[in-house]
């Protein structure tokens, strides 16, 4: 039985990572074949490599723009998210607000309702409102990442309570006793002990700024429009440009896997073990 | 190191009120023990003491200076938590050394405290340990080092020993008494184990319901217990209690149990007739032929004594002695209480008469 383990769990990894993995090798097999290939002779295999898919979406001076928005705009949102939430857990944690159960339920409440129906107000703001003489928050890198905000926000709040609520309140008094200010505490204290809660947090978020699409499409027109929506334009009256948005569609994964391989080093369980006797 | 005055002290939570107006005088380099059943507010004074508690009423300075406004950083303050509290992420050395790395002082000097604390609690080789590469005992003298550390003007204890097995609780009662011998700063100390305070205190503060009942060294308190909580309290197993009146009877006066037995007391200690609670602690009772015929229901050899739980009539009486007895449950046996160290309280008031 125990000798058979290894063996067993290496087969069930080995297919459990096949199936997770074959979407992306298919992608990237599109990805390396001419137009002309792909619909008469579809084939699962790799015989010709054609790289001319991504010298066309690197060579493109508009999709590098692109690109550049969405790593700004995720990245910024995701940042700015997770600071905020990480302050604001720290509150209803840790201090005695009045009705805070109900803040605490009521920040969720804008993610009950679809996005799409956010549209509407969200374009006129953006276009109507945050208006300053000629400049307008619409279109802006700005605009897309105070937007995902009020999407990121809520849902990292709630991510992020069990976190800080499951670090125990002693060791704040015992910080500050030791002489720490609030903000000593925070930063000696609370943040290690957060880590794993605001490394995923952050990935969450990221990702999701990351892939939306819907609110990009209409809040955005060309300074400000990320990878995601741009990847749409290759869909033409004309026809789909499928290599291509294979292509763009690899590199899009890449910044993503960056991302996860820096942060998920602080995912880390059990951190806050021993600190007081249960 | 430092005086510490707690002058009526109120804590309100909300509308229900814990703390009602509570005084203690703390000498400088003190032990004094708040001990007291639970929920009757201790933890919540010692940590109006530490600042982590709003105080709702009164005046607490520490080192003749008024902290009700002060923030805990600035009170000069350690405190044992009673689960450590121990940073999870730092390893011994640090735990130890946060409070000075917090006020910026140089690694050198941080380094030497620490090293010396550690030499103190005997933790040297551990200072490369987490918390939870510690057992329960090692994390105790962690939390303890982090407080020693400080040199504040007074440690503060919650109830730090109460995690620990019965064993470990003992060494480590010595260790905190020769600790408190050897560095002389004040402490207060909370607990509702009356042997710890009994053993460690130089001063008990017992409190109920968010008053404090009696304050006094151990053995005063063991001796001249102020009111029948006081005398229940202290005092391990508890003072026996009987109620019913004093009575004149052939020109003397005795005690006369509700169920009617008759039991010696002093002369003078109440008025004939007036009804009150008798006292009398099991180890103040001796087996003696003049006794008084009481039967045995339960015996308890722990090897060094002997527990007698009996009756007298209907009254039950729980005696402790050195012998070791033959008697069965359901015999009788002759108990002789001493008269002079039979405590009176007043029925009504529970107070000493
Ligand atoms: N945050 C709070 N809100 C309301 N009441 C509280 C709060 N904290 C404590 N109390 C009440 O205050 C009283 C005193 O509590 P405290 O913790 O000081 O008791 P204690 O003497 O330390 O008891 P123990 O020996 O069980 O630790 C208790 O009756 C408790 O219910
Ligand atoms: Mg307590």
């Amino acid at each position: 039985m125990r000798a058979n383990r290894p063996v067993f769990s290496i087969l069930l990894w080995t297919l459990l990572s096949l199936l997770t993995l074959f979407p992306i090798y298919w992608l990237f097999v599109i990805s390396v074949k001419p137009a002309v290939e792909l619909f008469t002779t579809p084939s699962l295999l790799l015989e010709t490599v054609y790289w001319k898919n991504y010298v066309k979406v690197l060579g493109d001076d508009t999709l590098r723009r692109y690109m550049f928005n969405s790593i700004v705009i995720s990245s910024g949102n995701a940042v700015l998210v997770t600071v905020l939430a990480f302050m604001a857990c720290y509150a209803l944690s840790r201090f005695d607000l009045a009705g805070k159960e109900n803040i605490f339920f009521w920040t969720i409440t804008n993610r009950m309702a679809p996005a799409a129906v956010f549209l509407l107000p969200f374009f006129l703001l953006f276009t109507q409102v945050f208006v300053i003489g000629e400049w307008k928050l619409y279109d802006t890198r700005t605009g897309m990442i105070l937007l995902y905000c009020t999407f990121n926000l809520p849902f990292a709040i709630w991510t992020l309570r069990p976190t800080i609520d499951a670090i125990p309140k002693e060791l704040d008094e015992a910080a500050t006793v030791d002489g720490a200010t609030t903000w000593q505490v925070i930063r000696e204290v609370i943040f290690p002990l957060a880590r794993p809660g605001l490394a995923v947090t952050l990935i969450l978020t990221w990702v999701f700024a990351w892939n939306e699409f819907l609110l990009a499409a209409t809040l955005t027109s060309f300074n400000a429009r990320t990878i995601t929506t741009g990847l749409s334009e290759y869909v033409t009256t004309t026809g789909t440009e499928w290599g291509t948005m294979a292509s763009i569609a690899i590199i899009t994964l890449i910044p993503a896997l960056l991302i996860f391989s820096i942060v998920q080093r602080h995912i880390v369980a059990g951190l806050t073990f021993g600190a007081v006797k249960e | 190191m430092a005086e510490v005055t707690v002058r009526n002290i109120v804590k309100r939570y909300g509308s229900a009120q814990v703390i009602h107006g509570v005084n203690v005088d703390i000498a400088d380099g003190e032990f004094v023990i708040l001990v007291g059943p639970s929920g009757c507010g201790k933890s919540t004074l010692l940590r109006m003491i530490a600042g982590l508690e709003a105080i709702s009423g009164g005046e607490i300075s520490i080192g003749g200076r008024v902290v009700n406004d002060v923030l805990p950083k600035d009170r000069d303050i350690a405190m044992v938590f009673q689960n450590y509290a121990l940073y999870p992420h730092k390893n011994v050395a640090d735990n130890m050394g946060f409070s000075l790395k917090i006020k910026g002082r140089p690694k050198a000097e941080i380094d030497a405290k620490v090293k010396k604390a550690a030499e103190i609690l005997d933790l040297g080789k551990l200072l490369d340990r987490f918390p939870k590469q510690l057992s329960g005992g090692q994390r105790q003298r962690v939390a303890m080092g982090r407080a020693i550390v400080r040199d504040p003007q007074v440690f503060l204890f919650d109830e730090p020993l109460s995690n620990l097995d019965a064993k470990l609780r003992v060494a480590m009662r010595v260790e905190i008494k020769e600790l408190h011998q050897r560095l002389g700063t004040t402490i207060v100390y909370v607990t509702h184990d009356q042997i710890e305070a009994m053993t460690m205190a130089d001063k008990i503060v017992v409190m109920r319901d968010g008053k404090v009942e009696q304050v006094g060294a151990p053995l005063d308190l063991y001796d001249n217990p102020g009111n029948v909580f006081v005398a229940g309290f202290i005092g391990s197993p508890a003072m026996n209690f009987i109620k019913g009146k004093i009575e004149a009877k052939n020109g003397r006066q005795v005690f006369v149990s509700d169920t009617g037995s008759v039991l010696p007391v002093e002369e003078g200690r109440a008025q004939s007739g007036q009804p009150v609670i008798y006292g009398i602690r099991p180890e103040h009772i001796d087996i003696a032929p003049d006794g008084l015929p009481a039967t045995v229901s339960v015996l308890e050899p722990t090897g060094s004594e002997t527990q007698i739980f009996a009756r007298f009539g209907e009254d039950a009486i729980d005696a402790i002695v050195k012998d070791r007895l033959t008697v069965r449950p359901g015999e009788e046996v002759r108990l002789k209480i001493d008269p002079r160290r039979v405590h009176i309280f007043d029925r009504q008031s529970g107070a000493r008469l």
